[in-house]
């Protein structure tokens, strides 16, 4: 060999292999499934070496072995037998005449099926006889033949087994009889064609056929026997074995060997304890029916012995959804075995003994959890321990050869008590399955969802509502238990075999060339048979290597060195089956001395000369040499134990309930992930996918054991099902609690604590990070990449969760623009906290596809969209702003436009903030922001549209006021026209009231309605706009602000005494980029250092942030641009508005300007607001003085405003009234009622010198003014401003 | 006698069969241990791949945009400047 085998497959460790996906499946791979110690490979071919004379025995034993073979195929044909019947076609009326095809097709297929019914007829019978004919050849009492092996005696068994569980299984199939009837029905009819046409045949060929059908008439009888007799099989069985009367022997030795098997429970596994329970009845009664030594038995083996055995267990596991019960079976039989039932008392005591407490405690996992749990936890770590001192060991060279044995030891003793746990949990599990299935749910329960009680299935009553939700999650629990040790043993299975079979064959050796040495010299000295029993084991499996010194011989002739024992190396080789077999064979000979009727049990020593000791050792020795089989056989072991398969198999129940198939409701391992997805256990969730493993288990049944092909793909179909659901349930369940945690963060801390019952706003933590990483999950043989399907999920829910997040704004008003913020603000932080731990979109990426806005030149989004039109269409026309309060509110009148809206739509909590509770708190939050806009709305408009879209809005606005301004010009213009040609200054003469009257007479605008209450609409809308943009402003101000602050010590910039920004050093770098440029220089200057151009590139980058950064700082006021827009606007009506007077002075009885216009309208509105019973107000609001003002004041007719204004001619003329009158003692407007009137008239002045005086700080004129007079000393009104719309340009357009 | 060494010579040839039995078991271990690894390796890289190519085919999409209308771009700079 060129490259030793060991370093080669040392060598590969070098590999790295780390896996960052956790271990939350069982083992899904086997290398090697195949036994080659408990089921010989070369069929005992090998015994013959030994010279022990066993060949009957092996040659019988092969056939047994093949006979259960075969026996295992008959009765998974007859338990996945589906009845054809029900399948069959009804023909209709029309086709009447072809009913006789019809009965030919059927009876060609049912003759299929009554062909395999007819094989198992014919299986049984030979399989009993030979049963029987082998149990009489080895009961002889005077034995020429050696014979049964303990291997003999267990294939008995077995087969016995398989005999019985095929007649249950024929007993409990109602199918079959149907099917057997309708074929036979269908036979008459076809044999009557046969007739039919043979009989124009020739003679000779009719006989024949007419032969054949008489033949097939009498197999078909005896197959109806066969089926409609219960345990037909048991009964032929018994017939078979007493034809000649001497199979008790056989039947005594078999029942005490299955019961000391049972009672010691050591050696067994699950699958074996369950043959030897299921069988033991059956042997009973076969043994007690015959005509004599009936009472031999109970002296054998005391009834007591029987009945504790079947009290224990008083349902046991047949099939997958099938059970026995001892009791019922014995009573059962007593009618067919007369002499069995008139002898025993077994039966009626059994039934006493059953108390439905006791044993609904012994079954239920529920009540056993705290043990396995505590087991699991033990046994994982010592396991975990043991395995790592093997691992030291073996990277230690020349360990001291004592400790070596003490790690493999100890290594060997944890798989032991490894296999015993698994056989103890899986058998348990496939216990309770039983009990549940012998005790379906009592009470109906009314399901919530489909109909009333009646119409549940069997399988409902027994699986479905069975399981409590503790049952379920105690079986979620030892399932992911029995698997995730299950998977740890099955890792380990190359690592530790060597250890383990060292260790046997040190066992072995040491049994054989030390133990029975001894027993040699003493005990054996003076018994030839017996010695030479001892010797032939010594010959058949001893490994002299290291003793070639010391032969037998020696041994023999002189006593030698008893004390110390033989020391032999150690070899890593397993004893073969038929050692082992051997071995078994000649310890049950020196022990029962040839003689089976010997009284007592194997190893009970009554009457034996062989002492105490030495019997212990013998049988200890013996019980281990059959668990040995079972380590060898290490995977096939472990896969066996860990089988969970046949919790999904319901075939039973299929056909007495008359359906295709269950629902996946019903199907226990959907129930266990759907228990563990539905009860939020943080604890469980991890385990939720073990339950998948159990379809795993059942594809692998219904494949190689079963081999039906239609079974997988049943077992295919639900679980692609329930893999979906499974998928989408956990997406749900991620995405809320990502959402509830993110949501209960961003809850104020001080709300929280002044909370009494803060608790239920705090989200109980859960780990997904296992399943996050799951990229295999192992299903049917195909990897699914959990983790792909989680992302994509997210993915999707996300932009979902956007989308609903609009659709919701759009069926709501602008006010609902805080909460939208707030929601988002939740959802974006739930993306941050669950991208820690998946990698999905980013949000800004999602968010932007949702709004839109994706491509590099559009600036608007759906999102200014909407805001955008709901302004247009609600916000504008039908709210009113309070100058105090900073706030619009919606008027309460009529809306003057009526709004279409789509109808909120509607999502679950999730799409929300995750919880109810956290819902109702974030909705309270967000109440208080519906009812208006302000300052908090446009802090959320601010930063929802960014500073993409929010030029866009900005420049949607102010186009909407010129577009207002136009409109607004030709009903000014009808207005104007509507004035008297002069109208003086207001008289003082009659007071207050002669002045109105006056006012009226002059402003007739009587039949112009409609087009005042319009030109004041446009005004008011003018206003908000404007208003709105001062919001704005302030906002932007303290947004930019905080930006600058952030921003300005690493640009190296300070506020200047003025407002102005200085640099702190001229010319120099900013402090950022300073800082980029000498770290990269120092990291470059180091030698060590392996990729300076990425530190090039950062600096670089640090420049252009600056850059950037710079650029954005002198960021002018949104306000100030927007009046000298509107000023730009104005300018094309400003001949129209602001005429200049003929005369060059100013013109006050005929000037026809706007602030005249204003003026009228202004009183007109006071008016109405004071007399209309329901307030005018609250459809105009403070923003008719916005408007109006800011006109007034951008044509430059603020001056003329305040001098001519009506309303302020009466609060002059008011005051004098007042100041006339006050000498008098008595108010004068109270009594001729102007006493409101003039309360407005003055809160209007107030407003209006507000709106002028912030006018005038934000947007001067002085200049304008300065040179309103010419040189030649005539006022030039207006000058051209340079401001023109064309240099607005700059913002984007609204179609952008 | 010869028994004896006949089942001697029999537990030798034993140990080199298993021997070279579960050193081709751990070989087959290895392999379908790398492979899982590999597996779910070549899955982290293709989640890698996967984001990256959204990544790339939106700024695709943006770069086309831009091109489309290289107007926008050269009137700002000169307006802004």
């Amino acid at each position: 060999m060129a490259v030793p085998v060991e370093e080669a497959i040392a060598a590969l460790s070098t590999f790295s292999l780390e896996d960052e996906q956790a271990e939350v499946q069982g083992a899904g791979v086997l290398v090697s499934s195949e036994r080659g110690a408990t089921n010989s490979p070369i069929e005992y071919g090998d015994v013959s070496a030994y010279r022990l004379s066993l060949s009957e025995d092996t040659k019988a034993l092969n056939q047994l072995n093949a006979l259960i073979q075969e026996g295992k195929e008959m009765a998974s044909v007859l338990y996945t037998y589906r009845s054809c019947v029900k399948a069959l076609p009804q023909l209709p009326e029309s086709m009447k005449h072809s009913q006789a095809d019809l009965y030919l097709e059927t009876y060609q297929v049912l003759d299929m099926e009554m062909s395999r019914l007819r094989e198992i007829q014919r299986w049984q019978a030979s399989a009993a006889s030979k049963l029987a004919a082998d149990m009489q050849r080895f009961s002889r009492p005077e034995r020429r033949i050696n014979g049964p092996t303990i291997t003999h005696l267990w294939s008995m068994l077995k087969l016995l087994d398989v005999l019985v569980q095929l007649d249950h299984l024929k007993n409990a199939k109602a199918s079959i009889p149907n099917d057997f009837s309708w074929y036979k029905r269908t036979f008459t009819q076809v044999s009557v064609q046969w007739q039919d046409i043979d009989s124009m045949r020739e003679e000779l060929d009719d006989l024949q056929s007419d032969d054949m059908v008489n033949i097939n008439c009498i197999v078909t009888q005896l197959l109806q026997i066969f089926l409609s007799t219960r345990w037909a099989i048991l009964l032929n069985l018994h017939v078979e074995m007493f034809r000649v009367n001497n199979v008790e022997d056989i039947l005594q030795v078999l029942i005490v060997f299955a019961v000391e098997s049972l009672e010691l429970d050591f050696a067994l596994l699950f699958p074996e304890r369950h043959i030897l329970l299921r069988v033991l009845p059956v042997l009973v009664v076969l043994a007690t029916s015959s005509e004599k030594d009936s009472e031999s038995l109970y002296k054998r083996v005391k009834i007591n012995r029987l009945i504790n055995i079947f009290k224990n267990d008083p349902v046991i596991p047949a099939f997958p959804d099938l059970h026995l019960s001892p009791a019922a079976i014995l009573k059962e039989l007593s009618i067919y075995f007369q002499r069995f039932s008139a002898q025993t008392p077994l039966v009626c005591v059994i039934f006493k003994a059953l108390t439905y407490r006791t044993y609904q405690r012994h079954y239920l996992i529920i009540n056993h959890i705290g043990t396995i749990r505590a087991e699991h936890d033990d046994f994982t770590i010592r396991f975990a321990s043991s395995l790592n001192q093997l691992l030291l060991l073996k990277s230690i060279d020349g360990a001291d050869v004592d400790w070596c044995k003490e790690v493999k030891g100890n290594m060997y003793d944890m798989v032991v008590e490894g296999f015993q746990l698994l056989s103890r949990w899986t058998a348990r599990i496939w216990e309770q399955c039983a009990w549940k299935f012998s005790r379906p749910c009592k009470e109906a329960i009314p399901s919530e969802s489909n109909g009333s009680a009646e119409s549940l299935f069997d399988y409902e009553k027994v699986v479905r509502y069975n399981y409590s939700a503790e049952e379920r999650k105690a079986l979620v629990e030892l399932v992911s238990y029995i698997k995730s040790v299950g998977s740890l043993m099955h890792r380990c299975d190359t690592l530790v075999v060597d250890a383990l079979w060292e260790t046997i064959h040190a066992e072995v050796q040491d049994f054989v060339q030390n133990t029975l040495a001894t027993m040699l010299r003493t005990t054996f000295r003076k018994k030839k048979d017996q010695s030479r029993i001892l010797s032939d084991m010594r010959t058949l499996s001893a490994d002299w290597m290291a003793n070639t010194s010391k032969p037998e011989s020696d041994l023999q002739s002189h006593g030698g060195d008893e004390s110390k024992g033989n020391f032999f190396y150690p070899r890593p080789v397993a004893p073969t089956a038929t050692q082992v077999h051997c071995l078994q064979f000649l310890i049950y000979e020196v022990v029962s001395g040839g003689n089976h009727r010997k009284p007592g049990g194997l190893f009970g020593n009554s009457g034996s000369e062989i002492p105490v000791s030495d019997l212990k050792q013998l049988e200890s020795f013996f019980y281990k040499l059959g668990f040995f089989l079972h380590i060898l056989d290490y995977s096939a072991t472990v896969a066996t134990l860990t089988d969970l398969g046949f919790l999904w198999f319901r075939e039973f129940y299929l056909e007495s309930s008359r359906v295709i198939q269950f629902p996946i409701e019903c199907s226990l391992p959907w129930m266990l992930v759907d228990h563990v997805l539905e009860s939020q256990n943080a604890g469980l969730l991890e385990s939720v996918l073990m339950p998948f493993d159990i379809y795993n288990d059942s594809a692998q049944q219904a494949l190689a054991a079963l081999r039906q092909r239609f079974l997988y793909d049943e077992i295919e179909a639900e679980v692609d099902h329930c893999f979906d659901l499974f998928v989408s349930k956990l997406s749900e369940i991620i995405f809320t609690f990502y959402k509830s945690w993110a949501a209960s963060e961003l809850l104020d801390p001080s709300f929280l604590f002044a909370l009494d019952n803060g608790e239920k706003y705090y989200v109980q933590p859960m780990r997904f990070t296992a399943l996050f990483k799951m990229t295999r999950v192992k299903l049917l043989g195909r990897n699914i990449d959990l983790r792909s399907l989680i992302s994509e999920r997210m993915n999707k829910v996300f932009r979902d969760n956007i989308e609903f997040l609009f659709d919701r704004f759009e069926s709501q008003d602008l006010c609902a623009v805080v909460e939208l913020e707030k929601l988002l603000e939740i959802l974006k932080h739930a993306h941050g906290l669950l991208s820690k731990d998946l990698s999905i979109d980013s949000f800004s990426l999602i968010l932007n596809e949702m709004q839109e806005n994706l491509s590099l030149v559009s600036f608007s989004s759906r999102l200014a969209t909407q805001i955008w039109s709901e302004m247009q269409s609600d916000f504008l026309p039908n709210f009113v702003l309070c100058n105090t309060t900073q706030r619009f509110v919606r008027s309460s009148r009529v809306p003057l436009v009526p709004v279409q809206k789509p109808s909120v739509p509607h999502a679950k909590a999730n799409f929300y903030c995750g919880t109810q509770e956290l819902n109702s708190a974030h909705q309270s939050f967000a109440r208080l922001h519906s009812g208006f806009f302000g300052i908090p709305h446009m802090f959320s408009v601010v930063r929802l549209l960014g500073s993409r879209s929010l030029p866009w809005l900005i420049r949607a606005l102010l186009d909407h006021i010129s577009n207002k301004v136009t409109t607004l010009e030709p009903m000014t213009t009808g207005l104007q026209a509507a004035l008297p040609k002069s109208i003086g200054l207001l008289p003082f003469d009659d007071g207050v009231t002669g002045c109105m009257r006056v006012v009226k007479e002059n402003l007739n605008w009587g039949t112009k309605l409609e087009l005042k209450a319009k030109v004041l609409r446009g005004i008011k809308e003018i206003g908000s706009v404007l208003y709105w943009m001062g919001l704005l402003d302030i906002v932007l101000r303290e947004v930019d602000t905080m930006h600058f602050m952030q921003t300005a010590p690493w640009l190296g910039l300070f506020p200047g005494a003025d407002g102005q920004i200085l640099h702190t050093q001229d010319g120099g770098d900013s402090p950022v980029v300073n800082l980029f440029k000498s770290a990269t220089a120092a990291i470059v200057s180091n030698p060590g250092c392996p990729n300076p151009t990425s530190f090039y590139t950062m600096s670089k980058q640090a420049e252009a942030a600056d850059l950037l950064y710079k650029a954005n700082m002198n960021a002018g006021s949104v306000l100030e641009y927007a009046l000298a827009f509107t000023s730009a606007a104005l300018d094309k009506y400003c001949n129209k508005w602001s005429a200049a007077p003929k005369t060059g002075f100013i013109d006050i009885t005929t000037s026809k300007d706007f602030y005249r216009i204003y003026s009228g309208l202004q009183i007109g509105h006071l008016e109405d607001s004071v007399q209309v019973s329901s307030n005018n107000f609250e459809i105009l609001g403070d923003s008719v003085a916005w408007g109006g003002c800011t006109i007034i004041y951008l044509l430059g007719q603020q001056m003329h405003f305040e001098l001519f204004d009506f309303s302020y001619q009466v609060l002059n003329v008011a005051e004098v009234e007042a100041g006339l009158l006050s000498q008098s003692h008595k108010n004068p407007h109270v009594a001729q009622g102007w006493e409101t009137l003039l309360e407005a008239m003055k809160k209007a002045r107030r407003l209006n010198n507000h709106v002028f005086s912030m006018l005038k700080a934000r947007c001067p004129l002085e200049d304008k003014i300065a040179c309103a007079i010419k040189q030649s000393g005539a006022p030039l009104h207006r000058i051209k401003f340079e401001n023109t719309v064309s240099a607005f340009e700059t913002l984007p357009q609204k179609g952008a | 006698m010869n028994d004896r060494i006949a089942v001697q010579a029999d537990w030798e040839n034993r140990e080199f069969i298993s021997h070279i039995s579960l050193n081709i078991r751990r070989l087959f271990d290895f392999l379908i241990q790398f492979e899982s690894t590999t597996k779910s390796k070549l899955s982290s890289l293709n989640l890698k791949l996967d984001t990256l190519e959204r990544r790339l085919q939106l700024l695709e999409l943006q770069v086309s945009t831009a091109t489309a209308n290289p107007s926008l771009f050269t009137s700002t700079t000169t307006t802004s400047a």
